[in-house]
C-alpha cells in the first residue's frame, strides 16, 4: 500500500545518476588544485581557478545539471562504455547542488577580490569536501541542505 | 608556504573528507530504535491527518517516508519501502513531501531526506532511519514490532 509519488518541481529530463558523480569527481580534483595554489601563495592563480569553477557551477545551476559541460562529456565518452543505469534520477537535486557550489565558490571569489586571499583556499576546501563526498560516497547535498532550508521557512507557510 | 607542507595539508584534507564520508556512510540507512516514553518518542501518536496522507495507516505498522522534491535518493527509497510494505500484511507506506510542511520537518527534527519513521499499529514512532533504508534491518524492526515469527527466521539466518 503506498501513496502516489511526490510531485516534481522540475520538468528537466531525468539523468543517469552516475553523470553528476562523474562531474563531481572532476570538480573535486580541480578544487584540490585551487586549495594547493592558495596554500603555496599563488593567490592570483587560485582566485582565477576558483572563479572558473564558480562559472562552471553557475552553468550547472542555471542551465541544469544535465546541460553542464561535464555532463555532456559523460554522455559522449563515459556512458557508452557503461552498462545502462539501474534507474534514472530527477535533475533537480544535482542542479540544486550546483547552486550550493556556486554560492560557496562565489563567496570565496568575492572575499579574495577584496583582499582576503586565504578565504579562496577555505571556500575551495569546503566545496571540495561536498564534491568529494558526492563523487566517492554518493552523498547528496540537496538531501541535507534543502530540508534545512525547509525548516528555516524558505518555502512558505505550512499547508493547513 | 613550502610546497611539501602545502601538499601534506591537501592530503590531510582528502583524508579528513574520507573519514567524514565513512562515518556518514556507516550511519546511513540503519534503524535507530525509539523506546516508548523516551523524549524522542514525540509524545502523541501520529495520525493520517497529521501528515495529510491520502493513504490510511496500517493496522500493524506504517512506514512514514519524509521526502522533498530536491532529494536524489527519495524516489528510489519510495520504491524500496513500497515493496517492503507489500511483504508484510497490515503495513502501509506513506510518502510525505516536506517541501511545504515546515511544521512536520521541525516536529520530527528532520536533518536529511529521506528520513523514515517506523510507526506501530497505534501510530507511535518506534524507530527512525536516516538515508536510504537498509531493507533487511527495516524488515527486522517491523517484525519485532508486530511480534511476527519472521523475526525468529531472520535471527536464524544470520
Amino acid at each position: 500500500m503506498t501513496s502516489s509519488a511526490t510531485t516534481r518541481a522540475d520538468t528537466r529530463p531525468d539523468l543517469d545518476p552516475r553523470g553528476p558523480r562523474f562531474g563531481a569527481a572532476i570538480t573535486a580534483v580541480l578544487l584540490l588544485v585551487v586549495v594547493f595554489l592558495s596554500l603555496t601563495g599563488a593567490s592570483v592563480a587560485a582566485l582565477v581557478g576558483l572563479a572558473a569553477l564558480g562559472a562552471l557551477f553557475a552553468w550547472g545551476a542555471f542551465a541544469g545539471a544535465g546541460r553542464h559541460p561535464y555532463s555532456v562529456l559523460f554522455r559522449r565518452f563515459v556512458r557508452p562504455r557503461l552498462s545502462p543505469p539501474a534507474a534514472l534520477e530527477n535533475a533537480a537535486p544535482p542542479t540544486f547542488a550546483q547552486g550550493v557550489g556556486l554560492l560557496v565558490t562565489l563567496t570565496g571569489v568575492v572575499l579574495g577580490l577584496i583582499g582576503l586571499a586565504p578565504a579562496v583556499g577555505v571556500c575551495a576546501a569546503i566545496a571540495f569536501v561536498a564534491a568529494f563526498l558526492n563523487a566517492v560516497f554518493d552523498y547528496c547535498l540537496g538531501c541535507q541542505v534543502y530540508v534545512l532550508l525547509v525548516r528555516a521557512g524558505a518555502f512558505g507557510r505550512p499547508v493547513a | 608556504m613550502d610546497p611539501i607542507i602545502a601538499l601534506s595539508l591537501v592530503l590531510a584534507l582528502v583524508a579528513g573528507a574520507t573519514v567524514l564520508g565513512l562515518v556518514w556512510q556507516a550511519r546511513q540507512g540503519r534503524a535507530a530504535v525509539i523506546v516508548p516514553g523516551a523524549p524522542a518518542a514525540q509524545g502523541t501518536p501520529l495520525t493520517q491527518a497529521d501528515v495529510g496522507s491520502p493513504v490510511p495507516f496500517g493496522a500493524n505498522g506504517t512506514l512514514v517516508q519524509f521526502s522533498t522534491d530536491h532529494c536524489a535518493r527519495c524516489p528510489g527509497t519510495h520504491v524500496l519501502l513500497a515493496g517492503l510494505a507489500r511483504q508484510r500484511p497490515g503495513v502501509a507506506h506513506v510518502d510525505v513531501d516536506l517541501t511545504h510542511r515546515r511544521d512536520l520537518a521541525n516536529r520530527f527534527g528532520i536533518l536529511q531526506t529521506p528520513t523514515t519513521l517506523i510507526l506501530d499499529g497505534t501510530g507511535r514512532v518506534r524507530a527512525r532511519i536516516g538515508g536510504v533504508p537498509n531493507g533487511a534491518d527495516l524488515l527486522q524492526q517491523l517484525d519485532h514490532l508486530t511480534g511476527s515469527n519472521h523475526d525468529q527466521l531472520s535471527h536464524h539466518t544470520r
